[in-house]
């Protein structure tokens, strides 16, 4: 049976259409919450979202993976009211986006810990919501190698995603080495992990792409929209042509079953200002345009945005 | 409110609002209510059941108060489980006053969007922006994260690693005390590696050091080092602040305690002693340490009276120093 958990519960694979595999409706580091400049009221909060949500609907998108991490403003109720009154469905993670986002109680935690508390959250549900998570988030801390800590929770997560079925998702792919080791040692395939922001600009010259494909993980070119032609660009952002290149070289090399796209927009950023005129609807608006013009055909758009999302969200019996 | 300020008198910030410094009575200065390790609101076994922590608090400060127990300071700052709204029942329901921290410490248990912001580089924060962030908890009020602010803070706590002072951590203690320059707060400092250090730093920023209290003075590398009638001869309040607690390799027992405070006070220091337990009301996500917040009146007290401390002496250590210091300048 093919299954992907949403907040909403369980859906085929077959009714997730196109998936915008790598997204934010809101992010923020920890303790972002303490600080009031970031806030906003329920009203603006649905305001800046629904309207965003609705139209990546109406164009076509069917599911929206949300990969904020567990100490990040992830928001299980309230992405559940979003879901229903939209129709996207949003996928959920249990997981960190990084060591340097988990909590101490998270960073004094052993792995069995760690991986109890990812399955549990797979399995049972997320807090008190009842809602399952259908992702695991995994990622490299600030600095470019990966921490103790970080490959303490890549440990955690290949066991809970061995014993659940469902897959990794990891923020940056530099420094992939320890990562595979440890996917292998824990006996996780590779294809059952995607190696997330392999195309931004600070990441993507030191990100071996092609190594960790030929290794069998699939490669996230995630960031797409966080350009340099941006009328205020973060420093992770990229030329829209380098990046296109980038991707459609990667793409030639014969790995489009291996690739997956995505825009990592903030519906309304948490904890920071957010990126002025980035969302998710890059992906109808500007990259499905861009590809098409590349000369890609309906059916390779169909399977980079259809069936790969899906294959890799699928949940492994 | 019970208690309004008396018109010219010093006031004091609880969680139900300022209130008169002399209708204090005993103090706790260093306690915990809530306490919730970073992080744990979030794991999976942890449960945070509102009525039975009320429950759980209720009757440890009604406790405290039939002891002859006041006022209880929940120091440990703002991102630790303080919890407004439940600590404002609190003090409605038992009468007892409550005074709730702001600031943060060690930089181990901060959160990462103090430490590795979305900057390039992630550049920690510097002494000014912890201090814009501390002042307005108290002139705006404290927060419930994204949802509001409530009462001003009475103080603000901070503190270094036991390792030695990082780099954030002085950026923390110098921010706390630009906050109390500010907003005429006391702050609170949990030494590192060296109390006379860490103090020099907050009063490096012009700080006047009977506005700030020096805890955990009863380790027995500080007393080793003669730290707590150093820190009082620099003029800051000395907190012995671990009263019952006897079996613990790095703090000195109560006995050692008394004779301590006895000292102190030979010495001329009785202005500038405290006593506290730092006891944890409710600990998730870490181990409980279910010590009685009246430990101090309960047992310290006839310990110390037993040793030949003046009534005097104790009335001053556990009313009017306590007050002196939290009073708003």
């Amino acid at each position: 049976m093919s299954r992907v958990n949403t907040v909403l519960g369980p859906v085929p694979a077959e009714e997730l259409g196109i998936v915008a595999v790598h997204e934010h409706i809101g992010y923020g580091m920890p303790g972002s919450e303490l600080d009031a400049t970031w806030w906003k009221t329920p009203e603006e909060r649905y305001a800046e979202t629904v309207p965003k949500l609705r139209r990546f609907h109406e164009r076509g998108g069917g599911t929206f993976v949300d990969v904020t991490g567990i100490c990040n403003g992830r928001d299980v109720d309230y992405y559940r009211s979003l879901s229903a009154k939209t129709g996207v469905h949003i996928v959920a993670c249990t997981g960190f986006v990084g060591g340097d986002t988990a909590l101490p109680f998270f960073e004094r935690a052993g792995v069995d810990y760690l991986a109890r508390q990812f399955v549990h959250e797979i399995t049972v549900g997320i807090g008190g919501t009842g809602a399952r998570a259908g992702v695991i988030k995994v990622g490299v801390s600030r600095g470019g190698r990966m921490t103790e800590l970080d490959k303490r929770i890549y440990r955690a997560a290949a066991r809970a995603a061995v014993t659940t079925g469902v897959p990794i998702l990891t923020h940056l792919a530099i420094d992939p080495e320890p990562a595979v080791a440890i996917f292998a040692e824990e006996g996780l395939p590779l294809h059952r992990v995607l190696f997330g922001h392999a195309d931004d600009g600070v990441n993507a010259p030191n990100t071996p792409d092609v190594w960790i494909a030929e290794q069998g993980g699939r490669i996230g070119f995630d960031t797409f929209g966080y350009e340099t032609e941006l009328e205020d660009p973060p420093f992770w952002a990229r030329p829209r042509k380098e990046r296109l290149d980038h991707f459609l070289g990667f793409v030639g090399k014969g790995f489009l079953d291996q690739a997956l796209v995505s825009a990592d927009a903030n519906c309304s950023p948490l904890g920071w200002p957010g990126v002025k005129g980035h969302t998710v609807n890059y992906i109808f608006d500007d990259l499905i345009p861009d590809l098409r013009a590349a000369g890609l055909d309906e059916a390779t758009l169909t399977r980079l945005l259809h069936d790969n999302p899906a294959g890799f969200l699928t949940i492994q019996d | 409110m019970t208690d309004a300020p008396a018109a010219g008198g010093g006031v004091v910030n609880t969680v139900l609002g300022p209130v008169a410094a002399d209708d204090l009575g005993v103090v706790a200065v260093h306690e915990a209510l809530l306490s919730v390790l970073p992080g744990a609101e979030h794991g999976h076994d942890v449960t945070l059941d509102r009525a039975e922590i009320f429950a759980t608090l209720a009757g440890k400060l009604a406790a405290f108060r039939d002891q002859g127990g006041k006022t209880i300071v929940d120091s440990t700052g703002m991102f630790h489980g303080r919890d407004l709204r439940l600590y404002e029942a609190l003090s409605r329901s038992t009468g007892v006053h409550i005074v709730a921290s702001t600031g943060m410490g060690p930089e181990e248990l901060l959160g990462g969007y103090f430490l590795t912001p979305q900057t390039n580089p992630p550049t920690p924060w510097p002494a000014d922006k912890f201090a814009a962030l501390f002042t307005k908890e108290i002139t705006e009020g404290m927060v419930i994260p994204r949802l509001e602010r409530r009462a001003p803070a009475g103080l603000v706590a901070t503190a270094a690693a036991t390792g030695g002072m990082t780099a954030t951590e002085e950026s923390l203690f110098r921010g706390a005390a630009r906050t109390a320059l500010a907003t005429g707060v006391p702050v609170s400092i949990r030494y590192g590696a060296d109390a006379a250090h860490d103090l020099d730093v907050v009063l490096d920023e012009g700080l006047a050091a009977d506005r700030v209290v020096v805890g955990g003075l009863d380790r027995k590398d500080a007393v080793a080092a003669g730290a707590p009638a150093e820190v009082a001869r620099r003029g800051a309040y000395v907190a012995l602040d671990h009263v019952g607690l006897n079996d613990d390799g790095a703090h000195i027992t109560d006995r050692e305690r008394a004779a301590l405070v006895l000292d102190l006070v030979r010495a001329g220091h009785g202005d500038r002693v405290l006593l506290s337990g730092n006891a944890i009301g409710v600990a998730k996500g870490h181990p409980a340490y279910d010590l009685p917040f009246g430990h101090v009146l309960t047992a310290f007290v006839p310990l110390l009276e037993s040793l030949g401390l003046a009534g005097r002496d104790v009335r001053r250590i556990l009313a009017d120093n306590p007050r002196d210091l939290l009073t708003l300048r």
